[in-house]
């Protein structure tokens, strides 16, 4: 999902800015997250067909929404997560897809093929997921560590790392309390407040570009971060765990759908189809070790890397996985509960 | 006293007037139009925007009303303000602190090595502010050098948690902004006439009193300058108070920020700007009377 050095990314955007400005009508126009489509699989992309892609980048699905709606670009292929999808369609923003332009759909795992928020893949196509979860140094961190509960503690008071991101620490504490995490209702969001406020007495770092850092910097020992993250600090030295919180964990899917603006439906879909390829997807998956939904890219994995806990976790049942769902103007609740629970500490 | 009356003449002296024809006017073009386009009309968005609503998906909705203001004016977000200005404060008050008796140097050496001393202040700009705010979490965690050299050195026991506390944001914004204090000093002391500071010495000053009387008041053009190029961007930086305060203490920039992405609320974060931009220009106000006054 967001990945590292999103501000570093930022501060050449002004450089994207001019690179787009040459754009013409045999180019792809991809908007998608900020390092999240390795350029080898864009230089392979114009080299087999052709075809320039000229990549634009976002760090949240509102930033994308946001630059969509302004009519700011005529983007081709964009790269929103479920529940973005979700309103999206609601919205009437997406376009259907070909399916007989997308022959490689038949490469993505069944369960992908069904997903709640856009059954049959009518609308999108599945690019990475990943989870959710808590990763712990076991040098610091005796365990054992099931759930949010053996996060929160007092002994880890002050060396905790979370994804700065308001509806994520939300739907942690309505797991926990054992709320649904897509019910985000006042009532629902009051009935947390005192759980929450505890928590994030404890919280050391907010961070979602690069969660990473401050635990393999030592300056925290335990966090509740992306899967592919955690993935990566267990490949570093598996003195790093990785758990599914026991109370219910949060699955993202961020997926290619092509918008209702789109001038170049034929070369989206092209290339929706293209990464699609196992071997293609495997080159996005060595450099984001997330959960691949593509059943034949799982099979050029190395075993390494489909024992790696964080991508894999064993024993993973994903009908249990929690799917978020969009919350549209609670979204602001959820945001000014937490910066109010940031300021009181 | 002879000497501050010389002074205060020198700062008059300045002020001659004349008539603009056409011609100074179509040299300004470019920067009036450039102003127009890039500051005026966008503060006009900015304030529309403020003054509306939104829907589910964060679609600006131009439908006049005064809720975002009404909202703004919440504890919650004044005592963000409050810790943003404290903050602010704090990284003015040093960078004046470290950046005077630097400028002061720099401005009164010798005129060679002058053009080197001031590239050297100028270098860490040929990189960007992240990449160095990140070159500081790699020194200041609890792995990392500076931790590495206290423990080597056996002057502490354990590392020391110097990374996401308030004590990094400020050394961050420090760090970051001691430039904008120097560069303008250093301006005010170079054109420091050195034989008015010959001839208070003469008149029997002591250094101290000389430079009380004499050099400060001389500089202090500078030193505004330089409050002003550093106490307004620090209160409105987000991305250097996020990565070395770790999130946990949010800032109003980073607070707007999050308005107009993550929370979906454009109005809103339009009020917020709108109201920092009139604390901006409440302080422009007060600091040009202030001048004035001192002036008379």
């Amino acid at each position: 999902m967001k990945k590292h050095t999103t501000l570093l990314s930022a501060a050449i955007a002004g450089a994207m800015l001019l690179a787009g400005c040459g754009k013409k009508d045999d180019t792809l126009n991809l908007f998608a997250w900020t390092e999240y489509v390795p350029q080898a699989v864009i230089d392979k992309f114009t080299e087999e067909t052709g075809i320039k892609v000229a990549l634009e980048t976002y760090s949240s699905n509102e930033e994308m929404l946001a630059k969509l709606l302004a009519g700011g670009g005529d983007y081709d292929l964009i790269q929103p997560s479920e529940y973005t999808v979700e309103a999206m369609i609601k919205e009437d923003l997406l376009t259907p897809l070909d399916h007989a332009k997308i022959p490689n759909l038949k490469n993505l795992a069944p369960e992908f093929r069904a997903m709640p928020f856009d059954p049959g893949n009518k609308y999108s196509v599945p690019w990475l997921s990943g989870f959710v979860g808590i990763t712990y140094n076991a040098e610091t961190v005796p365990g054992p560590v099931v759930g949010y509960g053996d996060v929160f503690t007092p002994q880890h008071a002050g060396r905790i790392v979370t994804l700065d991101d308001s509806r994520e620490l939300v739907s942690w504490a309505m797991a926990a309390s054992g709320l649904p995490a897509n019910e985000v209702t006042d009532d629902n969001l009051e009935k947390i407040k005192p759980l929450l406020k505890d928590w994030m007495s404890k919280i050391k770092v907010y961070d979602s570009d690069s969660p990473k850092t401050s635990l393999s910097n030592g300056d925290v020992d335990i966090g509740v971060i992306w899967s592919g993250e955690g993935a990566i600090l267990f490949n570093q030295n598996p003195k790093f765990q990785w758990v599914l919180p026991a109370e219910g964990f949060h699955m993202f899917i961020d997926s290619l759908a092509i918008p209702k603006t789109a001038r170049n439906k034929d070369i989206a879909e092209q290339f929706i189809n293209f990464i699609l390829r196992p071997e293609i997807s495997k080159m996005i998956l060595d450099e984001f070790p997330y959960y691949s939904p593509n059943a034949e890219a799982r099979k050029l994995l190395s075993e390494a890397e489909r024992n790696n806990p964080a991508s894999y976790p064993p024993g993973l049942d994903i009908t249990k996985a929690l799917l978020f769902k969009d919350v549209g103007e609670q979204g602001s609740k959820v945001d000014e509960l937490i910066t109010s629970l940031k300021v009181q500490q | 006293m002879a000497v501050t009356a010389a002074a205060a003449a020198l700062g008059s002296g300045s002020s001659h007037q004349r008539r603009a024809g056409l011609g100074p006017w179509f040299c300004l073009t470019p920067m009036l139009g450039w102003l127009l386009l890039f500051v005026i009309v966008p503060t006009l968005m900015l304030v529309v925007v403020s003054f509306s609503e939104r829907d589910a998906l964060g679609r600006v909705i131009y439908n006049f009303n005064v809720e975002n203001y009404i909202r703004a004016f919440d504890w919650m977000w004044l005592k963000i303000l409050g810790i943003s200005v404290w903050y602010a404060f704090l990284t003015t008050v040093i960078c004046l602190i470290l950046g005077y008796p630097v400028a002061y140097f720099i401005g009164r050496s010798d005129e060679r090595l002058r053009g080197l001393l001031i590239m050297l202040v100028m270098i860490p700009f040929w990189t960007s502010f992240l990449i160095r705010t990140y070159a500081w979490i790699s020194i200041l965690s609890q792995e990392g050098l500076l931790n590495a050299a206290l423990m080597g050195a056996g002057l502490v026991s354990a590392p020391i948690g110097f990374m996401y506390t308030p004590f990094a944001v400020v050394l961050g914004l420090v760090y970051n902004f001691l430039p904008f204090m120097i560069l303008p000093i250093y301006t005010s002391v170079e054109k420091l006439d050195g034989s008015l500071i010959e001839a208070a010495y003469d008149l029997g000053a002591r250094p101290a009193r000389v430079f009380a009387q004499v050099v400060l008041p001389l500089t202090q053009p500078g030193i505004a300058a330089g409050i002003l190029l550093v106490f307004v961007p620090a209160i409105a930086m987000f991305a250097i108070t996020t990565l070395m305060g770790g999130g946990t203490n949010p800032t109003i920039g980073e607070v707007i920020q999050n308005q107009f992405t993550k929370a979906r609320n454009q109005p809103f974060g339009a009020a917020l700007g709108v109201l920092l931009l009139i604390l901006f220009l409440a302080s422009l106000w007060l600091s040009s009377r202030f001048r004035r006054e001192q002036e008379a």
